[in-house]
């Protein structure tokens, strides 16, 4: 057992010695780099480490948590925070922390990270990329991020284990005109065959083609979204599939288990796979993160849940916890039988949008919200990008657009970028029918 | 905190070939509770302490963080940020406006002590609220509350002979609920935001809100129409004034937005160097005055000097309808050839100060609230909104209403469903004709930066009245 795993045991065993019925601890010891850039040059490179030993319990059902970032501290703090569980409230949703030993599968995490001598070369060759593609004058902005992170965690009710989880994301904006852009990302968890010139190469692309914007007309729209796009929209749908967003009625899937939620040719899955930036092994539980379907060829097979919220739906854990709110880890849109081109074929009068931000909700259970297109927009005729288009908004239904995706392209792309593609995502071209765009007056 | 660790890692710093350097130390002790539906989640209590050094060197910027506090991990993060900054080979080298060095103490008063303030009672509260919200007579399925209290202290040093040591309380609450009638759903939330003691629970009336929220949301979706779409005149109430001062003035003037250091995430602006709209242009009517102010005491906003050391003032942004001053830190200020207006805030020890807003508002008019509404012969009340955005230039903007009611003929009559202003930045303020005195602010978390910093802000103002703006 190592050190840090082993002091992570003894603050477990603490807590349990102060009278604690459960206790879970997590140190966490991170390595995060981050280079960012804008119109072609390094602003800042920032490196942030952390060192710190979060902490959960429970005491006849009153659920209470701390950090320890002092470890000479640790006994006071402990005290304190059994103090604090005595005069809390019983959470009698409370459903225990997962139970048992578990075997883990093997951390995809890539230390190889750590040394990275010189981000600021990933950096110059995706502007380089893009510079090639959309033309000398491209100018671009974006992110370089390495982060890895050494996690211990230790549950008084018999799981313990080390993870490794490692992420890298170059994303890139390329503006070829004041209003004519194109971004892109690439995320892997590794540095193997991490290629930053393929995002270059296509923020460049599409910032090339976005030249001579035209303002937008309102209407529907049968619109191809672009993986970066359907990245957006997959965090949007597979964070509301978290049971804890069901019971507060923020999620399209409140009381809509075992119903059709979505077209036939949609199954949705949380997949915490080991070429996810959101890898890991285990967790906030130490459950085993595992595959999950969320939807099925259009119907809702489950929540994802961590033990007590899957005790108040009658359900098994999902290995998604979240000690109070479970989430999705890394989403997939599992591909369909068409090729991108095929996708546009489809198309005789439509839009194919590549990025979007700002995705906000009147009503999250009705599902009614708006998100606003940004970088490469454009009009399709005849199956062939025909103009250039700004200024519009897709203001539509969440569970209107799950069930009107007609099409899903084989190709699939990792993505994520800032908090608008989020969690990260496995994501196809998709084809949704009938989109509603708005415009300004 | 270990002052003098921190004064040794600058110190350790300046032996070192660089143009600049500051180490800020933040230490902050929190209290957070999550209620769901009535239940206790959780309640969380920690101390979170750090530092970080910014170096300057060879014309580029370099940043490192920690939480350990030792002689050795000081010197390790000066090392890496000296290494980091050098790394950046910039053409054009990064300088910083002159400033003078400040040597001072500030802190937020703070009438009833936090601390004093027992985990029991804070829990109690909600646990109230819950309780008095769904003894109505209203279905309320869901019902997500969350609230907070910081103590922060931070310790600010630089190459420059800056010396500035701040304490700031904050309170924070939310409040997300769903009203179901008919099988119909409309939802609302709530923020609440104090820099100060716990005197801000007096001020905020929780659940007389909550309440009032409540059965607004059940008449809204009994008595509500959909608006006939058109032109006419909408009054916003302070809370629409407030996201629209905020989204379309304050984000649009962050110094650093226009000269493209966000381009990548929160995006540029309809304002660039030789673009259609610089300082002097003007934006909206002649009684438009939008302001950014820190130093509005007890504002979740709140800060006298920011964190690079900069004196807090008031910035006017939009005034008398016109493009008139940015939002600056010392390196955009330094490249637009000005001084910082002590815009720069960063919300962790971790994270990079960047270009903010603090509390963004309409400065108020001299309209009677209710002569507003006098003259108009057909329009919309938009007392609160729900869904909002806008694009990544601050040009193009939506609002829609999560209170509002028709006005005919100077009355105020039926309620309006989800009525939606969707338009240009230059519309809706040129469009204002009537502004009232009475201001009032609401607490938001505005996000910008990468990683993400969500800060403390108010956005805020009286009531405006926009003539003929289409409304669907």
């Amino acid at each position: 057992m190592s050190d840090i795993l082993a002091k992570t045991e003894s603050v477990v065993k603490k807590c349990k010695t102060l009278g604690a019925d459960e206790a879970i601890a997590r140190t966490v010891a991170s390595r995060n780099r981050q280079v960012r850039f804008s119109n072609n040059q390094i602003d800042a490179s920032v490196a942030w480490n952390y060192y710190v030993t979060d902490v959960i319990f429970s005491w006849n059902k009153r659920v209470v948590a701390t950090q320890i970032a002092n470890f000479q501290k640790t006994d006071q703090i402990l005290k304190r925070l059994f103090k604090l569980s005595k005069v809390s409230q019983e959470n009698p949703m409370h459903g225990g922390f997962a139970k048992g030993k578990f075997n883990y599968r093997k951390s995809a995490g890539d230390k190889a990270i750590d040394s990275l001598e010189n981000p600021a070369e990933y950096v110059f060759e995706a502007i380089d990329a893009a510079k090639k593609t959309a033309g000398p004058k491209t100018n671009a902005g974006g992110i370089f991020l390495t982060s890895v992170s050494d996690v211990y965690q230790v549950s008084s009710e018999g799981s313990s284990g080390k993870d490794c989880r490692s992420a890298v994301e170059l994303s890139i904006r390329a503006f070829s005109e004041k209003e004519a852009s194109g971004h892109s990302v690439e995320c892997s968890s590794t540095l193997k065959g991490f290629d930053p010139a393929s995002a270059g190469k296509k923020a460049g692309e599409i910032a090339r083609q976005a030249k001579n914007p035209q303002t937008g007309m309102e209407g529907k729209y049968d619109v191809v979204f672009d993986p970066l796009f359907v990245g957006s929209l997959l965090g949007m749908w597979g964070s509301m599939a978290s049971a804890y967003y069901v019971l507060v009625q923020l999620s399209i899937f409140v009381d809509k288990l075992g119903e059709k939620v979505a077209s036939e040719t949609v199954t949705l899955r949380d997949m915490p796979a080991a070429y996810s930036m959101s890898n890991r092994v285990f967790d906030d539980e130490g459950v085993p993160t595992q595959e999950n379907i969320i939807i099925e060829k259009g119907l809702l097979k489950t929540y994802l849940h961590n033990t007590s919220t899957a005790k108040i739906f009658k359900a098994k854990t999902t290995g998604n916890a979240g000690i109070v709110a479970p989430g999705p880890w890394n989403i997939e849109l599992d591909s369909g039988d068409m090729n991108k081109e095929e996708l546009f074929k489809q198309v005789k009068h439509g839009l194919y949008l590549t990025n979007t931000w700002y995705t906000r909700f009147q009503n999250y259970k009705a599902g009614d919200f708006s998100t606003i297109p940004r970088d490469g927009i454009f009009q399709i005729e005849n199956g062939e990008i025909k103009q250039s288009l700004k200024n519009i908004r897709l203001s539509d239904n969440a569970l209107r657009m799950l069930n009107s995706i007609t099409g899903i392209s084989r190709e699939r792309q990792h993505v994520h970028w800032w908090a608008e593609a989020d969690p990260p995502s496995l994501s196809p071209f998709i084809l949704m029918k009938d989109v509603q765009i708005t415009t300004s007056k | 905190m270990d002052k003098d660790l921190v004064d040794y890692a600058l110190s350790y710093a300046q032996n070192k070939q660089v143009e600049y350097a500051e180490v800020r130390a933040h230490n902050e002790k929190s209290e957070d509770l999550s209620m769901k539906n009535g239940i206790l989640d959780a309640y969380a209590s920690a101390v979170d302490s750090g530092f970080c050094v910014r170096i300057l060197a060879d014309g580029g910027i370099g940043f490192a963080s920690t939480n350990k506090w030792t002689k050795k991990e000081a010197e390790s993060i000066v090392d890496v940020a000296h290494r980091l900054a050098k790394s950046a080979k910039r053409k054009d080298k990064i300088t910083f406006a002159k400033e003078r060095s400040v040597q001072t103490t500030w802190k937020a008063e703070e009438e009833k002590k936090i601390e004093d303030v027992p985990a029991e009672t804070r829990i109690a509260i909600f646990t109230e609220m819950d309780h008095d919200l769904t003894s109505q007579g209203i279905n309320v399925p869901g019902r997500m509350f969350r609230s907070g209290t910081t103590l922060t202290d931070k310790y600010f040093v630089n190459t420059e002979g800056s010396v500035i040591s701040s304490y700031v309380p904050k309170v924070n609450a939310y409040a997300f609920i769903t009203v179901v009638e008919g099988g119909k759903s409309e939802q609302a939330y709530k923020q609440f935001g104090y820099s100060g003691g716990w005197e801000a629970l007096d001020e905020w009336r929780l659940t007389e809100q909550m309440i009032s929220e409540a059965k607004m949301l059940q008449s809204v979706i009994k008595e509500a129409r959909a608006i006939t779409p058109g032109k006419m005149d909408l009054i916003c109430g302070p809370e629409v004034t407030g996201i629209a001062a905020h989204e379309s003035c304050g984000h649009p003037m962050e110094a650093d937005r226009i000269l493209g250091r966000e381009m990548s995430q929160a995006g540029m602006s309809f304002i660039y160097p030789r673009g259609p709209f610089w300082l002097g242009t003007r934006i909206g009517s002649s009684i438009v005055n939008v302001v950014d102010d820190p130093t509005v005491k007890s504002s979740y906003g709140y800060y006298e000097y920011d964190d690079e050391g900069i004196k807090a003032r008031q910035r006017v942004l939009y005034k008398s309808g016109v493009i008139n001053e940015f939002l600056q830190n010392r390196e955009s200020a330094s490249k637009m050839k000005t001084r910082s207006n002590g815009s720069s805030r960063s919300t962790r020890y971790d994270r990079e100060t960047i270009v903010r807003m603090a509390n963004t508002f309409v400065q108020p008019g001299d309209w009677a609230e209710e002569e507003t509404f006098e003259d108009v012969k057909h329009g919309v009340y938009m007392k609160s909104f729900t869904e909002w955005n806008i694009d990544d230039k601050r040009f193009n903007q939506r609002y829609v209403g999560r209170e509002a009611y028709l006005i005919e003929n100077g009355e105020l009559g039926n309620r309006v469903a989800r009525p939606i202003i969707e338009t240009t930045t230059p519309v809706f303020w040129g469009a204002v004709d009537a502004v009232s005195k009475k201001l009032e602010y609401e607490a938001a978390t505005c996000g910008k930066g990468d990683p993400q910093q969500g800060i403390p802000v108010y956005t805020g103002g009286p009531m405006m009245r926009l003539r003929g703006v289409y409304v669907k």
